[in-house]
């Protein structure tokens, strides 16, 4: 989700929260001879701390019930946003910034994890979709990447095919089932031999299994392999040089498609689950505080 | 003056009346001169001039057209004659395609054996710079301009051999061409298929498009009983022995099955004998959207719910079923029956559309089924339509006529006085019906395929509607201003009725309330296109138009700069609907935009009717991933056990609804980064331009509106 003006009342909140929260922690703080989870303050922190934990933790159930009308998702997002952002000042001023011995400790440190994740996923959110947007203008949708290379790995093998192939051949008009001949180019077989060399061994390995090492891979390095092989064809060959070349530039987009999705989604692999280990220990927390 | 003359061919003295020419005067004492262009059961023209003899004249004769003169010594095969008449199929062979289609196909290019047998092997001239290009239009004969030698021979044949008089020269110097009428491609052309040309052609130029691999079960048929029965009267019997493969009989024993609602074929069917019986198997019914159960957690459910128990809004009060069949099914009971010499299967044979309807014989049926070409010279034979049409005015104009709402209440006598009077015309896929500004003359009535309706603007043509079977169009103008508002044209093989201004004159002076339909229509047809176009004044209308996204109602659209591609909109979806998602995150972009699903209404409006047999080919064409196939369970008579009913799937198919249960859709309100968004397109697009435009030029004006 972008952080934009639509949030500013939000935030707004959030800063005042924040300041009511600080301005009753001073004279607190300065006042108290202990300061901590044991006070009633410190107490009253934690208890809200959590319950914003609490509800930042449940868009993950939001989000298994998309269709249940408790809220529009978005603002349930923002919830996530501010209030985690706040939990966590919320949370050291009821631990009076200290992070404690056991399972406080190990609360407090996995909370900070979750915390940077959660940011660093605000971040990724926050600019990761343009980026995808402006580098990635031939995007399909992210599980469809092998249903696409593989319809590339198709084309690429026609147009070689055509350019290098029979001289006439019957062509069925799609779906009509009369004949009409068309006659494709007439070129020499020894005359495509370098296209048909550098197709095998360099471009179709590339396409049917990108790697990142491979010099196609790179798009100067690419430009440069085709400007080496179009003076190698006769021009009637280079229209087909340039849709292989634009294959290949594809086939990089889906490339870099794939990498920028992972990106954006990996951090929710550390985030979510450590959120949820985060509510469990805390829970642990809440009974043994209250028990002992 | 004696009748005969005697000269010498070759140093043979030959006697021959009077008028011979030199050609025909060899051939009688065979001597065997060359040619190309003259055949003889047509006028000599001498064009190809590949006969050339001595005469001894200062110049060389084609001797097709040159008279024999008493005493005249003629040499055929001189060195020198020789020598020229290569430099002739070398310039012909300059300019060939070699090997041409018939040589491909048969190895019988005349053109070619000629210049195999002449030692011409590799032309020595330049080959002709601008090409002359191909013309497939016609299903049943390939045209190619390249392999064209401009002997003739063709239009001798349409005009001496069958008088059609379609073809002719065109075009001159290096562009002189072979034209069709006044020079219409072939399909377009008033060409019957004849196929005299065909066989007249000396090389590649005009050659038989034969089905690849087309084996019909069923009996081939002898040519010459073929020509027997009327309706191929006329019909070239070198054509039929060609196509040989693409029309057998079949006779079908009662009761079985002869084609199935949503199978796809490419034949289409003629009953000699014996009748059938057409009918809708699937449930006449639409997809319902209706709440599971109250309150937030409410859930949409899908059901089927016919007409009878669930009225949509927007559907219009239709009471027959179109069908690929010269009658329409009642609605209420969709079951109709076909008999000797009615014709069925046309638009899934001309337009690969799915079979629309189920057809099982109910008595024993001979049917001849043919594949396009067939379907294609029979349909351009006069014959042939002549009967078609006949048996149209008499069973299915009234029937047809009923099934459009404002003609339902026609009196009997005024539809028999249309009987005969009405035109029934064909127009090939891109032909325009009717066109802005020129006179309307005319009311049409849709009677099989599809027309798209347009408005010209310069900004590029607005699609207005489309208009299927049993619509109609040319009111507006006939009862306007007497000039055509709009353009019309055939998207795929259309039929239309076609009433003639004073008759439709006549028709809304007797009955007032016709009138007063129609007036109602062309009123709200014109406001529909007035608001349409008012609201792009401020939209760049070329993007839109460019991605037809001027006739949507509703746009879902995805924000690509704030998507994180999580695919909750399509989960929400497939959640309110049974699990089956009526969205697909992929569609056309606009700026940053995804158009991810899109809802019509009014005349643009996508009704899935409760005629749907689950074909799925609005699913596999719809450009915006907006329609889907939603299965559902139905029970079924038990083909083996009479009595009993089993369980079986079938689909219907189903599009966004914007799940109109709720106050907002599913995949809006689910979406958690405020990405999707449901817009008004023309407000929103416009809003953004205006922004753009204020923020080009430096105002503020626009963006605080």
């Amino acid at each position: 989700m972008i952080i934009d003006r639509s949030h500013r009342s939000w935030a707004v909140a959030s800063a005042a929260i924040l300041i009511v929260a600080l301005a009753a922690y001073v004279p607190y703080a300065v006042g108290s001879p202990r300061v901590g989870g044991g006070t009633t303050l410190g107490l009253a922190y934690g208890i809200v701390g959590f319950g914003f934990m609490a509800f930042v933790t449940l868009l993950s159930l939001r989000k298994k019930f998309p269709i249940w009308r408790i809220g529009r998702t978005q603002t349930w997002m923002r919830g996530h946003l501010w209030l985690g952002a706040l939990s966590l000042p919320l949370i050291l001023l009821h631990a009076g910034f200290l992070f404690g011995h056991g399972l406080a400790s190990v609360l407090m440190w996995l909370f900070a994890v979750v915390y940077a994740s959660g940011i660093c996923g605000a971040w990724l959110q926050h600019t990761m979709p343009r980026r995808i947007l402006r580098d990635v203008p031939m995007e399909t949708i992210y599980e469809q990447i092998g249903h696409v290379r593989a319809q590339l790995v198709d084309e690429a093998d026609r147009l070689v095919a055509d350019a290098s192939g029979r001289l006439e051949v019957a062509v069925p008009p799609a779906a009509s089932g009369a004949t009409v001949l068309a006659t494709v180019m007439r070129v020499d077989a020894d005359v495509t031999a370098p296209l048909r060399e550098f197709y095998v061994h360099e471009m179709r390995p590339f396409v049917q299994a990108p790697s990142r090492s491979h010099p196609l891979a790179n798009e100067t390095s690419a430009a440069g392999r085709f400007e080496k092989l179009r003076p190698l064809l006769p021009v009637s060959l280079h229209a087909a040089v340039a849709d292989l070349e634009s294959i290949c530039e594809e086939e990089r987009q889906l490339m870099r498609q794939a990498r920028m999705h992972g990106v954006l989604h990996a951090w929710l692999l550390v985030h979510v689950p450590l959120s949820f280990a985060l509510m469990a220990l805390a829970i642990a927390h809440i009974i043994g505080a209250l028990r002992y | 003056m004696s009748d005969q003359i005697t000269l010498t061919i070759d140093g043979r003295d030959v006697t021959v009346p009077r008028g011979t020419t030199i050609f025909d005067a060899a051939r009688m004492n065979g001597i065997a001169i060359p040619t190309l262009c003259h055949q003889q059961n047509q006028t000599p023209v001498g064009v190809c001039r590949v006969c050339v003899v001595d005469v001894g004249a200062r110049v060389y004769a084609a001797a097709c057209i040159r008279e024999c003169d008493p005493g005249m010594k003629v040499k055929t095969g001189t060195e020198p004659v020789v020598r020229a008449r290569n430099t002739l199929v070398e310039l012909l062979m300059a300019d060939h395609p070699s090997p041409c289609a018939r040589q491909q196909a048969s190895g019988d290019c005349e053109l070619e054996a000629m210049a195999k047998a002449s030692g011409v092997s590799e032309a020595r001239y330049a080959r002709r710079l601008s090409p002359r290009g191909r013309d497939d239009s016609s299903l049943s004969i390939a045209v190619d301009h390249e392999a064209c030698i401009l002997c003739d021979r063709c239009i001798r044949g349409c005009d001496e051999v069958k008088k059609n008089h379609v073809i002719g020269r065109s075009g001159r110097g290096y562009s002189a061409h072979i034209g069709f009428d006044l020079d219409l491609p072939m399909g377009s052309s008033t060409c019957v298929s004849c196929g005299e040309c065909m066989v007249s052609c000396p090389t590649g130029a005009l050659t038989n498009k034969r089905v690849i691999d087309a084996q019909l079960p069923g009996e081939t048929l002898d040519p010459e009983w073929i020509l027997q029965l009327p309706v191929f009267k006329g019909v070239s019997g070198t054509f039929l022995e060609l196509n040989k493969s693409s029309l057998v009989k079949r006779r079908i024993a009662a009761g079985e099955v002869i084609c199935r609602e949503g199978e796809f074929g490419s034949t289409a069917f003629y009953i000699l004998e014996g009748s059938v019986d057409v009918f809708i198997g699937t449930p006449i019914a639409h997809v319902k959207q209706e709440d599971a159960s109250a309150g937030w957690l409410s859930r949409i459910r899908s059901r089927l719910a016919d007409r009878q128990e669930h009225t949509r809004t927007e559907e219009s009060g239709r009471r027959f079923i179109p069908i690929d069949a010269p009658v329409d099914l009642p609605y209420d009971k969709p079951l109709a029956e076909l008999g000797a010499g009615e014709l069925f299967g046309e638009m899934t044979c001309m337009s690969f559309h799915p079979r629309s309807a189920t057809v099982r014989a109910k008595t024993e049926v001979v049917v001849l089924e043919m594949l396009r070409n067939v379907l294609d010279i029979l349909q351009k034979n006069k014959t042939f339509r002549a009967e078609l049409d006949r048996k149209y005015r008499q069973r299915a104009l009234e029937t047809h006529l009923r099934s459009v709402p404002v003609f339902s209440s026609m009196p009997a006598d005024f539809v028999d006085y249309l009987r005969d009077r009405v035109e029934l015309s064909r127009y090939s896929p891109g032909e325009v019906i009717v066109r802005q500004g020129e006179a309307a003359d005319a009311f049409y009535l849709v009677r099989l395929g599809f027309v798209k309706v347009s408005e010209r603007h310069p900004g590029g043509e607005v699609v207005l509607t489309y208009l299927g079977r049993g619509s109609y169009f040319g009111e507006m103008g006939l009862l306007g201003g007497g000039v055509r508002t709009a353009t019309c044209t055939a998207l795929d093989h259309v039929d239309v009725v076609k009433i003639a201004g004073e008759d439709f004159q006549l028709m809304v002076s007797r009955f007032p309330d016709i009138r007063a339909g129609l007036e109602k229509v062309a009123r709200e047809r014109a406001e529909q296109n007035r608001q349409r176009l008012a609201s792009t004044e401020h939209v760049p209308i070329d993007a839109f138009l460019n991605q037809g996204l001027m006739e949507a109602q509703s746009l879902l659209l995805l924000d690509l700069e704030k998507c994180t591609r999580c695919d909750q909109c399509v989960r929400a979806c497939a959640d309110a609907h049974d699990g089956v998602t009526r969205l697909v995150r992929e569609g056309l972009r606009f700026d940053k935009y995804l158009v991810a699903s899109i809802r019509r209404r009014n005349s643009m409006e996508i009704i899935i009717e409760d005629w749907c047999i689950g074909c799925g080919l609005c699913v596999r064409n719809c450009p915006y991933g907006n329609l889907n196939l939603h299965p559902f369970e139905i029970k079924v008579p038990d083909p083996e056990k009479p009595n009993r009913m089993i369980a079986t799937t079938r689909k219907k198919a189903t599009g966004c609804d914007l799940c109109m249960e709720h106050a907002e859709p599913s995949c809006v309100y689910a979406c958690p980064h405020d990405a999707a968004h449901r817009v008004e397109p023309l407000a929103f697009f416009g809003t953004m331009s205006a922004v753009k435009d204020g923020k080009r030029t430096g105002s503020t004006e626009a963006t605080s509106k």
